[in-house]
Order: C-alpha cells, then structure tokens, then sequence
C-alpha cells in the first residue's frame, strides 16, 4: 500500500509540472512584436524617428560616406594617414568589393530605406490629423529620396542604377534576390518624393526635415543632374523663404549641439546617441578623434586669400602636429548636411549656367559666402571655375569634392569623371547574396 | 568492575545471543595500509571501518558467514569467517577501471556495464595542473574532447568541442552540469573579448568529470545534449577518520612564443625603401614625409642612428606569477559524510595588467536520517576578479603594442607614456585606466533520496546557480582616444537559473541472470538574465572614478530575458546474465526558446552491448582478457540558439534623446532547435589480463535543421535571417589505449594514448546549397564549417615586385596570375579546425617519485592572420613589420615571396592566402613530478602523507607555424573563426607546490 502512496505522489508531481506548460510562454522584455509594431500611428511615429537614427549611423551620415566621398574626390587637398585600410582603398582609387566602408554604406542605407518604406506602406493607421499625416508621409519620403541620392551617385555605372525597392519588407521568407534599377528610375523616384515632400511637409519641424529641407535637397539633386534652371528655382526658394541665415561666423556653422541657423537639414548627436564619425578621423585625441586620420594638406590651406576664416579654419594635432580641419572638433555636434551656404552657391551656378537671374546676381550670392568668412570681396565676371572654387573652400572636407568632379566632367588625380575607379563596387555580401545583382564595370 | 562487565554483557545479549569478536589488518598490493576501508558483515549493517594502521575489530554475531572488505578504488572483497581471530586482507586496485563508477546524468553505473561512450577524468588529471581554469586541464586527456583557450589571457574564453563542432551558428559548447545542475555558461563579458563564465569553478573542488559523448548517454539531456554534456562531479568526504588536505603551489608564467620584430636600424631602411619606391610608383609620399614621420615617432631624437631601440614585446609581455592555497577537511561516519573546502588563486597574467584572483569554498554534506532516507546540501561559492585588457582589435590592448616602430620611447625619461607612438600606445590605457570584472557564483544544491523499495528510490533534487557578473571601466582624461574629462562604465549582470528535477529509479535483479533498472523523471528549469548598466563623462579629475562623479550620464540599459525548459525523462536497461545489455532513453523537451509552432521535441536513443569475453569460449583465454562490443544509435537537440531567435521583432532606439523604433530581427515561427542523430559503435578490450586495454570507436553525427544566421542581400534592408536549413556532418575514429608497460620491483610505467580523427563537412545549405561567404570564410556543401576562402596568393612578379595573385578561373590557365587582386578568384583555402587530435600521458614511478606527463597535438587546422596586413605587409604602412619583411623584392630578378615596399600603395596588402597558415603542433601539455616523502616517516611526525611537486604546463611546443602561438585566435566578436588578429600566445607555467594530507 504504502508503494502506492509513492506512485501516487510521483504521479502528482508530474500533473504539477504539466501546469508548468503555461509557463513556456515567454515575452521579450526588450522588444515588440513586427505585427504590433506596425499597427498603431504611435509605432508608425516611432519607426519614422527610428528611420533617422539608422541613417544616421556612422556607416552613412554619421560619417564615413562624407569622408569616402572627399576622399574619392579631394585629390590634392586631401590626405589619408590614418592605420584603417578601407579608407586607403577608396583614396587610392582601388577599392575591393570587400571595402567594410563601402558595405556598411550599401547595407546601412537600405536598412534605412526599408524602415522608411514601412512607414510609407503604414500610413493608413495614421488617422488623428491629415497634416500629421502628411508630415509623416513628407519625413519618410525625404529620407528615402536622400538615400537614393547617395547610392546612385556611388554605385550608379552610366544606366546602371541600383536596386529600387519602393515596398518595405517584412517576410524575409521570399526570394529577397533584386536586379539593379535604370539610373533614370532611381531619379525619378527621388524626384517624385523630393516634389512631394515639398508638398506635404510643414514649413518648421524642429530638427527633422521640413519644407525647405526637401527643397534644398531637390536643389543638390538638379544640380547633380544638370537642371540648373529647377536647381536655381529651388535653391531660391530656400534662400528667400526658408528663414534661415547664415551664422555670423564661419566656426559658428559648425560644432553645434543645436542646429545653427543655416542648417537647412542637420542629423543631430547628443552624448547619448547619434555618431559623429567625422570626427572620428578628422579630430585629434584631445578633440574626440583618432589623432588625425585625414589631414588638410599644403595645397588646399594655400586656396585662401588672407583675412578669409575658412584659411584658417585648421589646427594642428596634439598627436602628429598634421594640419587638420576645425569643422568636427566636438565630438557630439550635429552633422550640418545642407548648410544654406549651399544653397548661394546653387543659386550662384544655375544662374550663371542659364542666364537667369534668379534672386540675386551670381556675383552678389558668391560675395555672400566671402563677406561671412571676411574674405575680400570679389567683382567682375563671374566664371564657372569660380564658382567652383567657392565650393571646394566653403564646402570641404562635407562629402562634394567627388560629386563636383563628376558633375563637372572634371578629374582627379589622373583618373577622369567616367573612370570606373571613381564608382564604388557592388559589395562583394551582396554579390555574394543577390544572384540578379551586377557588379560595377572595373571590379 | 565485574558488575559493570556483565551488565554489559547482558546487555549485548538482548541485541544478539552470541557474539564473538574478530580482527583484521587491510592493506594494499604494496603492503600500505588502507585507511578508511570499509568492513562490513555480508548481508547486515553492521560494520566498522579501519583505522589509522589499516586495523579493525568488529563484534559480530555467531552466525555470521562472511564479511566484505571495500574501499574506493579497489575491488571489493568477501573474506569467509572461518573462526579465525584475525584477517589478514589484502585489496587489489579495481581492475583496469572497469568497475569504476561512471556518472551518467540521473543517476550512474559502472564502466562494465556501460553500452554508451563516456570519457572520464578523475580529480589525480585535474589538480596540480597550474592553471586558473578547469576546462584547460581536459586537454589532451580525452579522446575527440578539444578544449582550447582562445588565447593566453587569465580570463580568456574557453572553447570546447566534443567530436567537432556539431552546429555552424547556434551553441557549439557543451552543457556542463554540476552535480546535476546545469550551469550558466553565458559570456557576460562587455569589453568585446569573451571570458570564460566557469572560471568561477575552482579545478581543486572537482572529484570527477564524465563527458558524455555519444546520443546514448547525452539523450537523457535531450534539447541540451547535441554538443555533448560534460557532468561536474564534486569530492564529497568518506567514511573514515577527518581527513586535512592542504595544497600550496606557486610558479612562473612566459609566453610560449614571441614573434621577432625589425628593430630600429632595420625599420628605419626599409620604411625610407617603401617611401622611395611609393614615390616612384604613385608620386606620394613628398619628399621629407617618412623623415617627419620619423623624427615624430622617435620623440625628436636621433634616429638615423638607432638612440631608441625598444622591442614592444618586451612592454607587453611580462613573466606571469600564479599562487595556489587550497584546504579541505572531509570525512563521516555511516550517518553523515563531509567536505569542506576552500582554495585561493591569485594570477598575473603574462600580458601586463592582465590578473586574476579567485576565493572559493565549498560544502558538500550528506546525512543519513534513517536506512530509507537521506538528505544533502553541495554548495559551493566564488568571488573571482579580474584585472582585463582589451579586446584583441582595440589599439590599447598590450598585443597592439608589438608592432609599435621600434624607434619610438615606450616610456619617456620620467616615465610616463609616449604620446606620439604611430598608433594609441596602450601604457596610456594602461596607466590611466582601469577594467576590472568581478564574477561571483553560487552554486547549490538541495537533494533528498527516499528508499520505497531496496530496489526502487525516489529523488528529489533543486538546483540554484547563480553568476552576478559586475565590470567596472574607468578611463581617464590622459586615456588616449578621450576628450570628456573621463569616462567610466559600470554593468551588472545577473544570471540565475533553478532547477527542479524529481525522479525514480529502479534497479533489482527480477530473477536469477535478469537485471533491469529504470530511471522516470520530470525537470523543469527556469533561468532569468537582468542586466544594467551606466556610462558617465565629465569627472572633476581622474581621481574621481566612479560613477557618482560623473556630471553627465551619457548611456544607460536595463533589459531582462528569461528562457525556460520543461522535461520528461526515462532510461531503462536490461542486462542478461551480465553479458547481454540493451538501454533506451528517451526525453521530452519544451522551451520557450521555440517557435510558436515547434515547441516540443522528443529525443529518443537507444544501445546495446555485448560482453564477448564472458562468453564460454573466451572466458578462459588468458590474452584476450576483456572484449565489449557496444552501439548506440540516437537523437539530440541543440537549444543554444538565444531566447527570442524566432520572433519579428522591433526594439526602442533614441535619435536626439526622442524615441523611435527599429526592426531588429527578421522572423520565423518555424524557428525550433538543431536535430543531432548520432551513430557510435564501439569496441572494447583488455589483453594480458588487462595490461593493455582500450576501446576503438567509430563516430558519425549528423546535424540537421541547423540554425542558419543566413545571410540576406543588404538590399533586402537586413543582412541575415535565423533558419533551420542544412545539414552538417562530423564524423570520426577514436582510439584509447592504456597500457601497464612496467609493473615490477616498484618501478612502474603506464601509458595513456588517445587519438581522434574528426572529419566535419557540410552536406547541405539553404537556398539550394548555395555558399554562404562571410568576410574571410565560407560555408559550402562539402566542406568543413567555415573554411577559410581567399584569393590564392602567388608571390611576387620578379620584373616589377608587385604581388600576384592565382586567378583561378574554372576554365583558363590554373598556374595563371594577376596583379589585381579584385580580379582573383577566392578558393576553399584551409580548415579552421583540426582534423587529428591526438593526446598521449605517461606515467612513472618509483618509491615515491612519479612523473607524468601529457603530450597532445593538433593536426590540419589552418589558422589565418587578419594582422598580417598591417604587421607582414612590406612596409606598407609605419607598423613596425615582422622580420621576415626584409626579404621583399627590390630590384628586378629578385625572388621573393614578399612583394616590393611602397608605402601607403598596398601592394600585397589585400587579404589573400599570404597570411593563411597550417597551425599543426605537439605540445608538452602538462609535466608533473612528484615526491611523497616515505609513509614511516610521515606516521611518526602524524601526518598522513606529504607531496612535494613540481609542475608545468605548454612547456614544449613544436610547430612550423609562424605566429605567436598555434592555439592561440582572435578574441574580439567580428572577427571570424580561425583568424588570430594580435592574439595572445599561450602561457606557459612552471609551479612548484606541496601537498600535506593530516
């Protein structure tokens, strides 16, 4: 009998621990589910805000893709001397598909355009307001078209484009393999959510993208296209109506922990988060930087007449004594991507480029940018190679010098605008993964 | 007096009418007497044990037939009463292990009757091993179990593969059980370098350790079975007198192996080489650059002619120092057995500000309440710290420091750190900076044993483990990198897992020849994780560094998760006539790990064994002494694919301090664990009445539904997905031999070998088996996980000194080359893990003196050196370059393997074969030798035996591999298998100790 007992009370404990199946249902504590993610206008609000912080990130405009793209570009006025490989690949004109900069660049990028493609497939849950509506609509397709923008001018080769993707993904169960888009696909979708952005944003949005945001930046595309007249119109637009000013300072457009007045779109560090990496390898220790990865060289300090803040917007390295650049010298300021400044110097180009005067005389916009910086002022005929010029003092070391040799047909140590070392490769992950994709020509 | 004595008598009398009383002396083969020995009357409780001089005297009633002599470790003897008044007994050691008690997850057995493959390692292979982890001390020692460190810092993590490695991104490590916990075995390492999480476990505590290596004695492990189980026995005290044990040692560490460096006349040329040729080549650098360089690196002074020549090697490593105390009392009588232990161990690592110290103690207790039930506490706690370096690929880690150029001060005159070093020089982190980890562990157990049946008991266990990990970083404002006025970071990790098992187990023989024995059970775990930390700038000075001092918090985490398991079990045997054996097992797993649709496996195994030699026709054959033929055949489960793998999930971001979200994981509700089915046939043997003894085994393993990390087009917006695709197989031979080469005239010798073969190969991948390339590896069908794949390197053009590459085309020239490296076609190049393994210890001894020593060796791993770009790289950058650098090309004609020096132009520099090496090497694993002062001696000064040893381990190395160390890989987490990237190499010890037992 007493056996019996025991097989008794064993056969409870075993009922008891069957009430332990409940127990098997586990939460994550730390996350949501997709499913909820994407149901309530709150989520929507949040994957949005989230989408910035992707791009945000030090493998896109955090940082590395302004230096790839000076260091591509800057020839003789830049100068790589840090240890990291990747960066002397691209400087060198021999990138690997394997570059981690270049990979990092390509799949930060469209993590981020997917997130903003999810917020564009969820509108319909945005019910409270039709301008909240819109606002989120404008944000989501500001982020995207600038994404878009900086792919293709890497990775587009002459017709080939980079894969489109207008759809956010979420069942990664499906064939995920993608052709690359025509060029001419991929600006006309950055075009489309660039005009409609300008529609549906409000004139302010604290530091997200508003208006004039999407305005300025449809100005940079045009003139990357060669509509000077549409790149004139926009860039005018800003100038005159956007608000913003430029700094009284050369220095006060940089190092900011808020926005200054001319940045017509900035992507914001805090201690806390965000990624500055361009001061990573512009800086010296003592500044947040590595010491002093790139370095200003000779011939671009030599650029600057006297008396013009931008020739001697420098310093030298607590650790090699190299000249480096005074724009990212706090390591948690914002990263400024359209300054106004820009937008002078758009305006001063297309109006010079199409005999129309838009606003102002390209000699007025010009002496502008000189006045702020206390640079003498220049007079008589405005000339291209000027304009140029203006760019490569007042905008170096921010991510132009290789888009303006292109643009412009120029060239840049021996390698011409359509040299196929000047496009980056397809990333050997994607090669790899992608069995529609096409490598660059050259790689 | 004579009142007394016969009331006493009369007394007697109730309990038995007749009594008589008999004497005995027990001792060994060599005539040493045995203490403790248990003497018991065959078929009552009564029973006595011997005492110090190996003597007993045992009241025994008239009746009484025989009685049984036992003692660990020697075979049990029945001595029939013949009215003698005293015995003389002599017990002769347990033969050739066969009786050894083997433990086998819920209960244990003997290795006679075991069909299933199991290693064992009992505490005389453990201790006096001089090193701070236990899992080292496995190396070696058992046949297809490879245990590697993954480089030579104290705290280093820990790598275990139990025939290969059974899965490609999920857990490959095994479960460890302590005492029949599951022990936490999660890195909770944030410095990015892993640590290993049971340095908390003191080797001295550990009486045992099984390896359950095959489907039919890991099963009853289920879900958590597939990478084998490594169970964790502790000493628990015997019967018999108190016993003091006291151990101390102490002993010097060096690295194994430095790598030799250019030094400063030698850098100097071939730099001022590169910088010439790079101007020849591309125009830069500008005349004067790699002077200014110079003139910066050497602090301004003189280095046209070498004033500063300092070899960074000597600035990273140190001689190491290592110190162990440890001291038990155990003992007990019928009712209640003791242990009580503790032990210190206080290590400084061979890399500078790399230390480590450890408390730990422990109480093993049993009690006796009444012949049905007994109860018992293990508890064991440790308080570990330790002083930790950075991660491998951080410029401040010590190793970074080798190829700092030759010409720059370590130090300046007053001694603080150089500044201007070519890169961060780690002495600024060293000096001004801190990182301590401190590990506290507590591990327990509660257990209670009810006898129902003489035959069928109940047990009731509950296990707590818990690990409360905290780490603790301060830089200060002199750190290099810092421009906040300090930093510093505090985590908190806690780690806690309970256990509840409950089971009954059934042995009885139900007739005459017919044994059957059963084990039922159900077990259910639950282990929570919790985790914080915070991060602070802004220190009022360096001398504030805690975080309380912090103006500003910069970073803050809190984040739970939890998993659980919910189990049932049950093994049966039946044996026939103690030669036939037949064993099932199955258990029953859900977790909360699975997906939604998959969360219960079942996993079955089954075994059978043959004991050949007692069959009649062998019975009698005097060479083949012992003979089992044994197979199993069953399925396992590997959960160790994190807690949420399944789910789509979102997780909270902050962009300007607003909150956003982010996917963070792309899912699948089909997600559930990786299915093992293992094959093992296994033949045992003993010849030459045991002298030679062994066991052959042949392996295969299967894995299926591997967890798959597979990698997504970056397009697609995430870059992997978890998928049960593939199919991986590891299968093998091991061979053990044991031998007693020499028994005679005191002097004796016996050999231990082991041998592993273990091919691993890939057989199918998702996406209809197409490769799977991440950075410098590849997954593909037919290959071995995670081969190396890289462009072929081809040496140097001797027209031009540029490096060329095989282009490897399918078709084309195979002995065709490039100077384009983009345009070479990778090729399966290596395969990070060894295919051979082999361990061989031999023992000596001679009146007191013994010597034993472990050789083990690797053989067709590959390992490739992702530093080999900066630090083998002719005088591409300002790196200082490894000697062999002075070999490059330098003027047409030249045949070399090391292309011409341009600096800054990358010749050569992209990752290719040029840096992938064979990693083939014999070690002198461990060497012990050993003096116990003569047993006379020691009774007349009371004690019961004194040791005196000596002890090293990595002592020897022999290798052709150019590296630091071919057991050493790279540490920091994005760095892939097989790669060393300025690893650190092995240290080897040397202690001297003594051992006193009162």
């Amino acid at each position: 009998m007493n056996n019996l007992k025991y097989i008794f009370y064993f056969t409870l404990a075993l009922l008891v621990m069957s009430a332990c199946e409940k127990r098997l249902e586990l939460e994550p504590a730390q996350s949501i589910s997709g499913e909820l993610a994407t149901e309530s206008e709150a989520n929507i609000q949040n994957i949005l805000i989230g989408t910035y912080s992707e791009a945000g990130e030090d493998d896109t405009y955090g940082g590395q893709l302004q230096m790839m793209a000076d260091l591509l570009g800057g020839g003789a006025y830049i100068d790589w001397v840090g240890t990291f490989l990747d960066p002397r690949q691209v400087i060198n004109k021999a990138m690997l598909s394997d570059n981690n900069f270049v990979g990092n660049f390509w799949n930060n990028s469209y993590a981020a355009i997917n997130q903003a493609n999810l917020v564009l497939d969820n509108l319909g849950v945005v019910t409270s307001d039709v301008s909240e509506k819109d606002r989120i609509e404008g944000e989501a397709r500001f982020l995207r078209a600038l994404l878009y923008f900086d792919l293709i001018r890497h990775f587009g080769s002459g017709d080939l484009g980079v894969p489109l993707r207008t759809t956010g993904i979420s069942d990664y169960s499906i064939d995920l393999g993608i052709e690359r888009a025509m060029t001419s696909a991929i600006y006309d979708l950055i075009i489309d959510d660039l005009e409609s952005a300008v529609d549906l944003l409000p004139e302010e949005n604290s530091f997200f993208a508003d208006k004039y945001s999407a305005e300025a930046l449809l100005a940079r595309v045009h003139l990357q296209l060669g509509n000077f007249s549409a790149a004139g119109m926009a860039a005018n637009n800003v100038i005159e109506n956007s608000g913003h000013v430029l700094t009284p300072t050369f220095a006060g457009a940089f190092n900011n922990d808020e926005n200054s007045t001319e940045d017509v779109f900035a992507f914001q560090v805090t201690s806390q988060d965000g990624a500055n990496d361009l001061n990573n390898h512009y800086a010296d220790e003592g500044n947040g930087g590595r010491g002093g990865d790139i370095i200003v060289t000779d011939a671009y300090a030599a650029l600057f007449d006297e008396g013009d803040e931008r020739g001697s917007f420098f310093y030298a390295s607590g650790q090699s004594g190299d000249r480096l650049t005074s724009k990212y010298i706090y390591q948690f300021g914002n990263i400024p991507l359209i300054r106004l400044a820009e937008m002078y110097l758009i305006r001063a180009e297309a109006s010079l480029e199409t005999g129309n005067d838009v606003g102002a005389l390209p000699i007025e916009d010009i002496n502008t940018i000189r006045r702020r910086s206390g640079a003498a002022e220049v007079s008589g005929e405005v000339t291209k190679e000027m304009i140029l010029m203006e760019r490569v003092k007042e905008l170096g070391y921010e991510g132009f010098f290789i888009h303006d040799v292109v643009r412009t047909g120029g060239s840049v140590d021996g390698f011409n605008a359509d040299a196929p070392e000047l496009t980056m490769p397809i990333p050997q992950s994607e090669m790899d993964t992608n069995n529609k994709i096409q490598q660059n020509p050259g790689y | 007096m004579k009142k007394l004595f016969t009331t006493l008598l009369l007394f007697a009398g109730i309990i038995t009418y007749a009594q008589q009383t008999i004497r005995g002396n027990v001792v060994d083969e060599d005539g040493v007497a045995l203490i403790g020995a248990t003497v018991q009357v065959v078929g009552t409780t009564n029973g006595t044990i011997t005492d110090l001089d190996g003597n007993f005297s045992l009241e025994v009633s008239a009746d009484a037939e025989a009685i049984q002599i036992s003692y660990t470790g020697y075979e049990t003897q029945e001595v029939s009463l013949i009215g003698a008044e005293s015995y003389d007994i002599v017990l002769s050691s347990a033969s050739e292990l066969l009786d050894e008690v083997i433990v086998i997850g819920y209960g244990s057995t003997s290795k006679r009757n075991l069909t299933d493959n199991v290693a064992k390692l009992s505490s005389k292979d453990i201790d006096k091993v001089p090193i701070s982890n236990f899992q080292s001390t496995m190396s070696g020692k058992a046949a297809g179990v490879r245990v590697t460190q993954v480089n030579g810092k104290v705290d280093a993590g820990i790598v275990v593969r139990v025939r290969g490695a059974a899965s490609i991104s999920a857990g490959s490590e095994p479960l460890y059980v302590l005492d029949g916990v599951p022990l936490i075995n999660q890195n909770e390492s944030n410095n990015g370098a892993p640590m290993n999480p049971l340095l908390s476990l003191s080797p001295t505590e550990i009486e045992s350790i099984d390896i359950l290596k095959d489907a039919s004695s890991a099963a009853i492990y289920g879900a958590r079975g597939a990478n084998g189980v490594v169970l964790i026995t502790t000493k628990r005290g015997k019967i018999g007198k108190a016993k003091m044990s006291l151990n101390m040692s102490t002993g010097m560490s060096t690295p194994t192996n430095l790598v030799e460096w250019l030094n400063a006349e030698q850098y100097v040329e071939l730099l001022t080489e590169a910088a010439e040729n790079g101007r020849a080549f591309g125009g830069w650098p500008d005349e004067g650059f790699v002077e200014g360089r110079f003139d910066r690196y050497s602090n301004n002074t003189d280095w046209q002619n070498g004033v500063i020549d300092t070899d960074w090697n000597d600035v990273a490593f140190r001689t190491g120092r290592q110190s162990n105390v440890d001291f038990s009392v155990s003992g007990g009588d019928e009712k209640t057995i003791y242990y009580l232990g503790g032990a210190y161990n206080d290590t400084e690592g061979i890399i500078l500000g790399n230390d480590l110290d450890r408390f730990s103690a422990r109480t093993n207790l049993r009690h006796n309440f009444n012949s049905r039930f007994t109860a018992g506490l293990n508890l064991g706690y440790s308080k570990t710290t330790i002083d930790r370096v950075a991660n491998d690929n951080a410029f401040v880690t010590p190793l970074q420091a080798i190829a700092q150029a030759p010409i720059s001060p370590a130090r300046l005159e007053d001694g603080t750190p150089f500044a201007g070093t070519v890169y961060p020089n780690f002495l600024l982190e060293q000096d001004f900076a801190s990182y301590i980890t401190q590990l506290r562990r507590l591990t327990g157990k509660g257990y209670a044993e009810y006898t129902i049946l003489p035959s069928l008991k109940f047990n009731s266990d509950f296990g707590y483990d818990m690990s409360y990990q905290t780490e603790d970083q301060f830089r200060g404002s002199r750190t290099p990198f810092q421009s906040t006025n300090g930093f510093a970071y505090n985590s908190n990790a806690i780690q806690e897992s309970y256990v509840f098992t409950n089971y009954l187990s059934f042995d009885k023989d139900v007739a005459p020849l017919h044994n059957v024995n059963f084990t039922l059970g159900t077990e259910f775990t639950q282990a929570d994780r919790s985790f914080a930390s915070v991060s602070g700038t802004q220190f009022p000075s360096d001398d504030f560094q805690t975080i309380a001092s912090a103006a500003e918090i910069t970073a803050g985490n809190g984040t739970e998760t939890a998993y659980n398991f919910l189990s049932y079990f049950a093994r049966a045997q039946y044996v026939f006539d103690g030669k036939y054996f037949i064993k099932g097992s199955i258990r029953r797993d859900g977790s909360s790990r699975f997906g939604s649709n998959r969360r219960f496996g079942t996993f079955p195994a089954g075994s059978v064994g043959w004991i050949i030699s007692q069959e009649d026709f062998l019975n009698n054959n005097n060479t083949l002494s012992f003979l089992k033929l044994r197979a199993s055949y069953g399925q396992l489960g590997n959960s160790e694919i994190g807690n949420f793998p399944s789910r789509f999930l979102f997780q909270g971001v902050s962009y300007n301090q607003r909150p956003g979200i982010q996917p963070t994981q792309p899912g699948n509700n089909d997600l559930t664990w990786e299915t093992s089915t293992q094959l093992d046939i296994g033949l045992e043997f003993g010849l030459f009445r045991d002298r030679i003894s062994g066991e052959v085994d042949y392996y295969t393993k299967n894995t299926e539904g591997l967890l798959f990390s597979v990698p997504l087009p970056g397009s697609s917006g995430a870059t992997s997905i978890n998928r049960n695709i593939g199919i991986l197989e590891n299968r093998g031979i091991e061979l053990l031999l044991n031998t007693d080469n020499i028994n005679s005239g005191g002097f004796s010798w016996t050999s231990s070998f082991n041998m592993a073969n273990n091919v691993n190969e890939i057989l199918a991948l998702p996406n209809d088996d197409a490769d799977i390339i991440f950075s410098q590896n590849i997954n593909r069908v037919g290959q071995p996980v995670s081969a190396h794949y890289l462009p072929e390197y081809a040496g140097v053009d001797p027209e031009n000194g540029d490096a060329l590459y095989y282009i490897n085309s399918e078709e084309g020239d195979p002995e065709a080359t490039t100077n384009d490296i983009g345009e070479a076609n990778r090729i399966v190049a290596g395969n990070p893990f060894p295919e051979w393994t082999a361990g061989l210890t031999n023992t000596f001894a001679y009146k007191g003196v013994t010597l034993s020593f472990t050789f083990m060796g690797e053989w067709g791993a590959s390992i490739y050196n992702a530093g080999g770009r900066f630090q083998s790289a002719n005088g591409d950058w300002f790196d200082n370059q490894t000697l062999d650098q002075l070999d490059r090309w330098q003027q047409p004609g030249d045949e070399t393997m090391v292309p011409q020096a341009r600096l800054g132009w990358g010749n050569g520099t992209g990752h290719s074969t040029r840096w992938l090496e064979e990693a083939d090497f014999i070690r002198l694993r461990n060497l012990t030798l050993s003096y116990d002062l003569p047993s006379s001696l020691m009774q007349r000064v009371g004690m019961n035996s004194t040791q005196f040893y000596l002890s090293g381990i990595n002592l020897l190395t022999f290798t052709d591999y150019p590296g630091y160390d071919p057991e050493s890989r790279a540490d920091s987490g994005n760095l892939t298998t097989g790669q060393a990237f300025y690893s650190a190499p092995a240290a080897r010890t040397i202690s001297f100790g003594v051992n006193i037992n009162f």
